[in-house]
């Protein structure tokens, strides 16, 4: 009897403790006030996962923040306002998302911008940071921000559907080997990771190919089954994502296909250094080299922009000792050209309300009839006190936010070299990128 | 069916890495009455600990030992230091529950600076493959396998013929009534976390060497499985979760070959909670070697 007492305490506290864990936090939403660019530090919020299966993404914005700061801070600041960076852990779940949305808002009054909310926790926390109006630059490929009606939502990143048809593009037309036939597409299980897979399906089905969705359910400690299953399938090429499983993913790849690799082709995502750790220690730093194959925006990593970033970045080092990692990290690159943008646009409008300053975001981006381009901050300040309208060019290249606010440009085809570092390989043609665009169906 | 036949195999190596961890886990519970939440974090120190003396040249089989060791003094460190304090001020057991999550908690991010978010891996990840028919697993797997069963069987005897034995059972059936027989409990209760805490530290070793690449983060999943295993086993029962483990091991690898993968956790926590509706004291309670008589 004291025994099946013991059990059912443990079966209480069990439920007591998921209980616990479950606990979501409410909060407000504040509305700085506008009028002149006011005074005292200005707040950049890091919202992202810091902690957690996701934990390795987080860095990457913060690194962002920390050199874009000092390109601000050092040109006289916004208004004299010097602009300071703050991580707010997510966890990469929602629940744990929306309560630290909710904090970060309440607590600091001088929010500028906020930047990270990956696809982890987007959906909670982009309406959040919406209805506080604070402008946001947000890490997520999810289809439902394609048409999104938060006006304060950014997206310097392609939509999901984009970086699967340039997947496609590297299948059928990469250079070092012939079209591939079968495709084996390896995504997480949640909804986010799927988005790939559809519009992936569609263009490679009516391009003749075959083709065959093996989604994982990520975190797990080992996928062997699904890896057997898989290679059952016999694929030429594996198209895959899987951050935080594919190093276990992938070194399961090879010892079950007799410590030989199979080709496979990564998103955007996957140029990530977390990434290619998790990745080269898992199946050595040759296969990785030999037989990954990546997609990419088409990065310069050259200019003014990017010397003045890559300088910034390399000083942050003092602070964050794993910053110079992301020089090439394309999210790195294009949250601090969202800052800068977001400081350039509070100085033309000379206002620190976001109702006022957020539309002029998008401005700067995409430029209008006439206006200069710059690619610094110091440059872009000089400018606007001269009386004129700007284009900013940053370190991530040049923008075109459409009527949802979300950014697309043209596609490069690389790989990485043992150090990390991406290496392209090739670049997809206009007339490639319509023949994948249409069998998909945009 | 050959791909049934593979992942039976593959169930095998699942169930021993889980088993390794349950029983563990399993036995903390059993006879300190403490659940320690902070048991996946430990796991993951050790195969850390393992991972820093893997990478001076030295086998990860030896590197085990020093992942092992590890665990035992840190479980033991952690007990003496953080729980035994709570529990001698009468503690309740929601209270420890919370205090064990904030220890992990504490364990997480004073390892995050330490060890980075960087996924890692041993060096001897890759061995061998061995084909038996459709079961294919590799040397490093038939040696996990081989290291569970040596290892349960090693519990088996510990708890049925040794005098340590006893005095775990009769401390867990009754402390108050052991203590009165002349049983030191405490220094029961100290050599208990020493025993799980090694078997945790092995468990960590043997799951990241399992994954192929483990980070700071997977600490989580090793709880969470090792948790399944003893509660449907029967919450303090080292058989019980062995049957736990093997139940859990099986049937996550078997429905992933049956349905989607996307299934496997569900249907694996769905016969969880079947049983916990049938049988709410879980597969073996009162049957295992740490049960109250009568």
């Amino acid at each position: 009897m004291n025994t099946f007492r013991a059990r059912m305490r443990f079966g209480q506290a069990a439920i007591s403790t998921l209980a616990v864990v479950v606990l979501a936090a409410c909060g407000g939403s504040n509305t700085p006030s506008g009028g002149g660019l006011g005074s005292g530090d200005l707040l950049v919020g890091v919202l992202a996962p810091f902690s957690g299966t996701d934990a390795g993404l987080g860095p990457a914005y913060y690194a962002a923040c920390l050199a874009a700061a000092p390109s601000i801070n050092s040109n006289g600041g916004v208004g004299g306002r010097q602009v300071k960076c703050q991580q707010f852990d997510t966890r990469g779940e929602p629940a744990d998302a929306a309560p630290a949305a909710n904090q970060m808002i309440a607590s600091n009054s001088n929010l500028m911008a906020v930047v990270g909310c990956t696809s982890d926790e987007a959906s909670a926390v982009a309406p959040i940071v919406d209805k506080a109006h604070v402008p946001m630059f947000c890490m997520t490929g999810q289809t439902e921000f394609n048409k999104t009606k938060l006006t304060y939502f950014h997206r310097l990143v392609p939509a999901d559907i984009y970086d699967a048809y340039a997947m496609v593009g590297s299948a059928l037309y990469g250079p070092g080997h012939s079209p591939y036939g079968r495709i084996a597409l390896v995504f997480g299980d949640d909804i986010g990771s799927q988005a790939f897979v559809d519009p992936a399906t569609n263009a490679l089905k009516k391009l003749g190919k075959t083709v065959q969705n093996f989604p994982i359910h990520l975190g797990s400690s080992t996928f062997r089954t699904e890896v057997t299953n898989m290679l059952n399938f016999k694929p030429d090429v594996i198209f895959t994502e899987a951050l935080g499983s594919a190093g276990t993913y992938l070194g399961e790849v090879k010892s079950l296909n007799g410590n030989k690799m199979i080709p496979f082709i990564g998103t955007s995502a996957t140029i990530d250094p977390v990434w290619f750790q998790d990745v080269s220690q898992a199946i050595g730093v040759n296969d990785l080299v030999q037989y990954y194959g990546g997609v990419d925006l088409g990065y310069t990593f050259s200019g003014p922009a990017y010397d003045e970033f890559l300088t910034n970045l390399n000083a942050a080092a003092s602070v964050f000792p794993k910053a110079p990692t992301y020089k090439q990290r394309g999210s790195t690159l294009h949250l601090y050209d969202g800052i800068i943008m977001t400081a350039l646009a509070m100085i033309a409008t000379n206002s620190s309300d976001p109702k006022v300053y957020n539309p002029k975001i998008k401005e700067i981006a995409n430029g209008v009839s006439g206006a200069q381009v710059v690619t610094t901050y110091k440059d872009g300040v000089a400018a606007l006190h001269a009386g004129k309208s700007i284009r900013f060019v940053g370190a991530g290249g040049e923008n075109f936010f459409d009527q949802y606010n979300n950014s697309q440009s043209g596609y490069i085809l690389v790989k990485y070299d043992a150090q990390g570092n991406e290496v392209t390989v090739a670049q997809l043609t206009p007339e490639q990128t319509k023949t994948i665009s249409d069998a998909g169906g945009i | 069916m050959s791909l049934f036949v593979a992942a039976f195999g593959f169930g095998l190596v699942s169930m021993s890495v889980i088993a390794l961890a349950a029983v563990g886990f399993t036995m903390q519970f059993g006879i300190t009455n403490m659940i320690n939440l902070a048991y996946g974090e430990v796991m993951i120190a050790s195969a850390y600990v393992a991972y820093y003396i893997d990478q001076t040249g030295i086998s990860i089989w030896v590197a085990m030992i020093g992942g092992a060791i590890f665990g035992a003094v840190f479980s033991f460190l952690i007990n003496r230091f953080i729980y035994a304090p709570f529990m001698r001020k009468g503690t309740a057991n929601l209270g420890m529950v919370i205090v064990s999550l904030a220890v992990s908690l504490m364990i997480a991010n004073l390892l995050l600076p330490i060890v980075g978010y960087y996924s890692v891996s041993y060096r001897e990840r890759f061995g061998s493959i061995v084909r038996l028919g459709s079961v294919v697993l590799t040397v490093n797997q038939m040696l996990i396998i081989a290291l569970a069963v040596v290892v349960m069987l090693a519990i088996h005897a510990l708890l049925r013929y040794t005098r340590l034995g006893k005095a775990m059972r009769a401390t867990a059936a009754n402390p108050t009534l052991a203590r009165s027989s002349g049983i030191p409990t405490q220094r029961v209760i100290d050599i208990v976390w020493l025993i799980t805490g090694a078997l945790c530290g092995l468990a960590g070793t043997v799951a990241g060497l399992d994954s192929e690449t483990f980070a700071i983060a997977s600490g989580a999943g090793f709880l969470i499985t090792a948790l399944a295993a003893a509660v449907l086993g029967g919450a303090g029962q080292p058989y019980g979760a062995m049957v736990g483990a093997v139940v859990i091991g099986m049937v996550t690898e078997l429905s992933a070959a049956a349905w989607s993968p996307d299934y496997k956790q569900v249907v694996a926590f769905g016969i969880l909670v079947v049983v916990m509706v049938l049988r709410p004291q879980g597969l073996l309670a009162k049957r295992g070697a740490l049960a109250a008589a009568g």
